[in-house]
């Protein structure tokens, strides 16, 4: 009885799975490249977008500050954040595009690690408009690195698709990292790492104002 | 697994390991221009941000009023296909494609309730200025029919689908889960929004 079944069972395996194969088959060998646009560079701007936030080390721990502290302050901070923040920045992206010049790009962007680590080491608690004025600051700061670097990518549009999603899913893991306020252990090894990353940002401020000087 | 489904598994891989480009028939019966209709807007970064922030949008405003553009949509492509070919409209440029991901993005990141035929009439004119930008690659060997069949029928596919997925997303009856789906779409929104921000920038610039 079992044997039937199983032998049953197998035949209506195959014999469904023979048409999908052909099917599949057919697809595989039918599929043809799309000879349309030919955007230029399209996946090299999008890897150097995405990967412009990551490797610079001041802008990486501070989009992860922003992240942790939004979480630390609560709602609404931890949802008008990543909403917002991307537009903030965008607007000094477009400074940056047009070469438009912000006062010592170096020593705030830097200054903002520092700045946010001690607030997420010291869980500080700001009102929400004095946050967000705070937070705004340095996203235009960290923008306009950003959008500097657009005019001479070979696809503008894919570099800036990398950059703002790069962006976004640091604050999502700064986000993610803030949760774990919710254990007594978990605010202290947060309160730690704002301390190692206020620590990179004297670190790195130290640096910019030496090459400023 | 029995000896008959080992033995298809195993010709279909022999299948796959033999396979090579087919520059054959399928061109030459002209029906290529059906595909290169459909492949070539999704080949096109600004059609796909395009594309995918209406769906979103329209998808994030509930069914009742998405479901028009699954008629609407294609439509528009058709429209804009024909007056890119019978009037040489070809593209609005770069800092309309740019005003239209702002616009589309920060309808998302402020969650608007735009009301249908807003929604519709939005849809529309997106449709017809990224029809008219897919007219300007038509080739004077192409089959214009069977180019805006493929371009219709990607239309309808995309819109569709990115409406139904954002809504399964959303999923509105799903009860305490909805609060911050709703964010995670409009955070989407607000990239979106930046990404034209930085666009429109770019385009004023050069």
């Amino acid at each position: 009885m079992t044997g039937n079944g199983r032998t049953m069972s197998s035949r209506v395996v195959s014999s469904r799975a023979v048409p999908g194969l052909l099917v599949a088959m057919a697809a595989l060998v039918l599929a043809q490249p799309a000879f349309a646009h030919e955007q230029v560079a399209v996946g090299g701007g999008l890897v150097r977008g995405l990967l412009h936030p990551l490797t610079g080390m001041d802008h990486l721990i501070a989009m992860v500050a922003v992240g942790i502290w939004g979480a630390q302050l609560g709602a609404p901070a931890i949802w008008v954040l990543p909403i917002t923040f991307p537009m903030v920045m965008a607007v000094g992206g477009v400074l940056g595009v047009l070469r438009i010049p912000l006062p010592v790009p170096e020593v705030v962007i830097a200054l903002s690690a520092l700045v946010l680590g001690a607030a997420v080491a010291m869980r500080l608690r700001l009102p929400f408009a004095a946050a967000a004025v705070v937070v705004a600051v340095f996203a235009v700061f960290h923008g306009h690195a950003h959008g500097a670097e657009l005019p001479g990518s070979a696809n503008p549009l894919a570099y800036g698709v990398g950059f703002v999603v790069a962006t976004g899913l640091l604050h999502l893991c700064g986000i993610m990292i803030g949760t774990l306020t919710r254990w007594p252990a978990g605010e202290r090894l947060i309160q730690g790492l704002g301390v190692v990353i206020a620590a990179l940002g004297c670190y790195f401020l130290a640096q910019s104002l030496g090459a400023a000087a | 697994m029995n000896f008959r489904l080992a033995r298809v598994w195993i010709a279909a891989a022999m299948l796959f390991a033999r396979v090579e480009a087919a520059d054959a028939h399928i061109i030459a019966a002209r029906l290529g221009d059906f595909y290169t209709g459909a492949l070539h807007p999704l080949t096109d970064l600004q059609d796909l941000i395009l594309w995918a922030a209406m769906g979103v949008l329209a998808g994030s405003l509930g069914a009742a009023k998405g479901r028009w553009l699954v008629l609407v949509f294609p439509l528009g492509l058709l429209a804009g296909l024909v007056l890119g070919r019978v009037f040489g409209v070809v593209s609005a440029g770069p800092a309309a494609d740019a005003g239209m991901i702002l616009v589309l993005g920060l309808l998302l990141a402020a969650a608007a309730r735009v009301p249908a035929t807003l929604l519709c009439a939005i849809a529309f004119g997106l449709a017809l200025m990224r029809g008219a930008a897919n007219a300007g690659d038509l080739g004077p060997e192409t089959d214009r029919l069977l180019f805006a069949a493929g371009l219709a029928c990607a239309g309808y596919a995309a819109i569709t689908l990115t409406m139904a997925l954002t809504l399964t997303f959303r999923r509105l009856d799903g009860g305490p889960a909805v609060a911050w789906r709703g964010i995670a779409i409009r955070a989407v929104g607000g990239w979106i929004a930046a990404i034209g921000l930085m666009m429109m920038g770019f385009a004023l610039a050069t």
